[in-house]
């Protein structure tokens, strides 16, 4: 059994490689890309031999799911109009750029009966599973701190721009790191503090961040979200989790698995990743739980989560204070 | 003409300071004072020293020109002031001591006394900390943005109990964080706020933090200190700034490593990673400064205001509150 999945706008990073992952799945039909800049969408159609999509229309009337890479601030109207022709969604991260928007697309998908995902790839690394497996089976003992990080390049593109970005990096990296951190524990974030700064790129939003989490539980935890990582570092950045259990403590990198490429012809050093393909595994995921009609592993809830954690990260930094969640829902 | 060393505290830190002065040129260690005649037994045996019954009277003893304080945090103050009152120079382990009303009394009484006060920030004289510290005021770096710094260390507690009361050592945000706030101080100066958080298990001495610094526009600072570091001490740092980054991690930097069956290391194979190890250097610069008459590179206000930065942290993560800094005169 096969599901027809169509991909929606390459104007995220990430477009290129969901739509490598999708090629790649035997459960899934490519049927196309739809992307509102025809010259994007024309490049993207041929590198990937797809079918290009002149409107959104004519790309939803063939899905049953579709995978959105657009900007964040457009994840609400693409998913509206999924919604609306009984599409499934899986969205890019964050979920959205604001409360309303994220509220927005969990109901209209609820009303129409579609499921709403959310792309936490970090979620499909068996590292990162490992580690839940051991917290859940009580190896680590109670746990009681995690300081995680995801430092990366900066993206450059719409990244830095806050209308269509929703912010900077707090906006791009923390939503990951909130997410696994609640996805591993099964705890909830119940205030943030936040120290953000816009040093490096002359940009309007933040390239550096530090968030200080206080769980429900009583842990604490750290993300780095920085784009800190140099033009010469030889990869995009990293994923890692150090976690401090009253019996262990366990150190997760989830980009690890690499080779050290010096590599002369390029004139650079380069990491050349040999893990396994997080993007791949988990929308292979979402499409398996569509095909059986059971919930997806990540949805449109544990994006709102995540983005609130963003939210609360922005507060902080504008109040410098700590800021619980409980605020931004009043 | 010979300095000669008094050796308080026989634990890590007095028996590395007695091993490190003994055989520098010029020094000589000449008595030692431990809890108990025996833990003095070991650095007497290695430097010559001979073994005093207590503090007061190694402080009191005529052939002592400098007294090393490595005793237990909370006793610095009344060892520190001791040593000063009988006219000796002092040399204080970190941090200076568990109270910045002690620090103050400590620094007073080494003032009054005309004696000098350093205190052991040691990591000013490790290589790695000093190369970044070097490239950031060459300006090879520019402009730092971020920094990022760890220490960990197995929970020191099970081994030495004291450690354990937070109200004798200031637990690990006194012990190992005070090391990277020392650091961030002489890396980029005082810095603006502090937000902080702490935990330390019912049982087991297992403890863990995380601060986070913010300076004047920049840098932002994030420290990592660890008791829950099994395999052992490990010391890291992440330092961005404009033209590029640095990267330290010491669990990559061995240039020595052995295997042997059955998991021990044999004992006359100590890893030799240095030819004089930071805590040598670091004594050979005080000491040759205090016979010069100048003042050490971290003297009694320096460690001063490094201990106030500790009591920060720990005031921040205690009150769950963003922590305004001023540092002390």
């Amino acid at each position: 059994m096969t599901l027809r999945v169509g991909l929606v706008s390459f104007a995220h990073v990430h477009a290129s490689g969901v739509a490598s992952a999708l090629r790649g799945l035997e459960q899934v039909e490519f049927v196309g890309i739809y992307d509102d800049d025809a010259e994007r969408g024309r490049a993207a159609a041929a590198t990937h031999g797809v079918p290009l999509h002149k409107t959104l229309d004519s790309l939803l009337e063939r899905c049953e799911a579709v995978i959105l890479a657009s900007t964040n601030a457009d994840h609400r109207t693409y998913t509206e109009a999924a919604a609306s022709r009984g599409v499934h969604v899986l969205s890019e991260k964050p979920l959205a750029t604001t409360l309303a928007d994220a509220h927005a697309m969990i109901d209209v998908c609820a009303a129409a009966r579609v499921q709403l995902g959310v792309a936490f790839p970090v979620r499909s690394s068996p590292a990162v599973i490992a580690l839940r497996e051991a917290i859940a089976a009580g190896q680590l003992g109670p746990i009681r701190a995690v300081r995680a990080t995801n430092p990366g390049q900066y993206p450059g593109r719409w990244f830095g721009d806050k209308k269509a970005a929703g912010g900077g990096a707090a906006m791009d990296h923390t939503v990951h790191a909130a997410d696994a951190i609640r996805w591993l524990l099964g705890d909830e974030v119940a205030r943030v503090h936040a120290e953000l700064g816009s040093f490096t790129y002359g940009l309007d939003v933040e390239d550096t961040g530090i968030l200080t989490l206080d769980l429900a539980s009583g842990g604490f935890a750290s993300i780095d979200c920085s784009w800190s990582r140099p033009t010469t570092f030889p990869t995009w950045g990293g994923v890692t989790f150090h976690v401090v259990g009253e019996l262990a403590t366990v150190d997760v990198d989830v980009f690890r698995q690499a080779l050290m490429h010096y590599d002369d012809a390029a004139g650079k050093t380069r990491l050349v990743g040999w893990g396994d393909d997080l993007t791949s595994r988990m929308i292979g995921d979402f499409v398996d739980a569509i095909l059986a009609g059971r919930p997806v592993p990540i949805d449109g809830t544990a994006g709102l989560r995540a983005l609130e954690v963003a939210l609360a990260a922005y507060r902080s930094a504008e109040t410098k204070r700590p800021v619980d969640i409980a605020e931004l829902r009043a | 003409m010979t300095l000669r060393v008094g050796i308080l505290g026989a634990g890590f830190a007095g028996a590395m300071h007695a091993r490190s002065a003994h055989g520098l040129d010029g020094v000589a260690v000449t008595a030692v004072a431990a809890a108990t005649p025996e833990e003095a037994a070991p650095v007497a045996e290695e430097t010559g020293a001979r073994i005093i019954s207590d503090a007061a009277a190694l402080c009191a003893s005529t052939d002592v020109d400098l007294v090393v304080v490595a005793t237990p945090t909370y006793l610095h103050a009344e060892h520190a002031i001791a040593a000063a009152r009988a006219g000796k120079h002092v040399f204080c382990e970190k941090p200076l001591a568990r109270t910045l009303a002690d620090a103050e009394r400590i620094v007073r009484a080494c003032d009054e006394a005309g004696v000098a006060l350093a205190v052991g920030h040691v990591v000013r004289y490790f290589p790695e900390y000093q190369a970044a510290k070097r490239m950031l005021d060459d300006g090879t770096l520019g402009r730092a943005s971020i920094a990022t710094l760890t220490r960990g260390n197995f929970p020191v507690g099970s081994a030495r109990p004291w450690y354990l009361d937070p109200a004798k050592s200031g637990g690990v945000v006194l012990d190992l964080m005070l090391h990277d706030l020392d650091t961030v101080r002489w890396w980029f100066g005082e810095p603006r706020r502090i937000y902080a958080r702490h935990m330390r298990a019912e049982s087991g001495g297992l403890e863990y933090a995380l601060a986070t610094i913010r300076y004047d526009d920049r840098p932002i600072v994030h420290i990592e200190s660890s008791w829950a570091e099994h395999a052992g001490f490990r010391t890291g740092f992440e330092l961005r700034a404009k033209n590029g980054m640095l990267v330290h991690d010491s669990r990559a930097v061995s240039p020595f490593v052995v295997q042997a069956p059955g998991g021990a290391q044999p004992a006359m194979m100590a890893s030799p990673t240095l030819g004089e190890s930071p805590y040598r250097r670091q004594l050979r610069d005080v000491l040759a400064r205090v016979q010069r008459g100048e003042r050490p590179l971290v003297d009694g206000r320096e460690g001063l205001r490094t201990l106030a930065l500790g009591l920060a942290v720990i005031e921040s993560a205690e009150s769950g509150r963003v922590v305004e800094w001023s540092a002390p005169a």
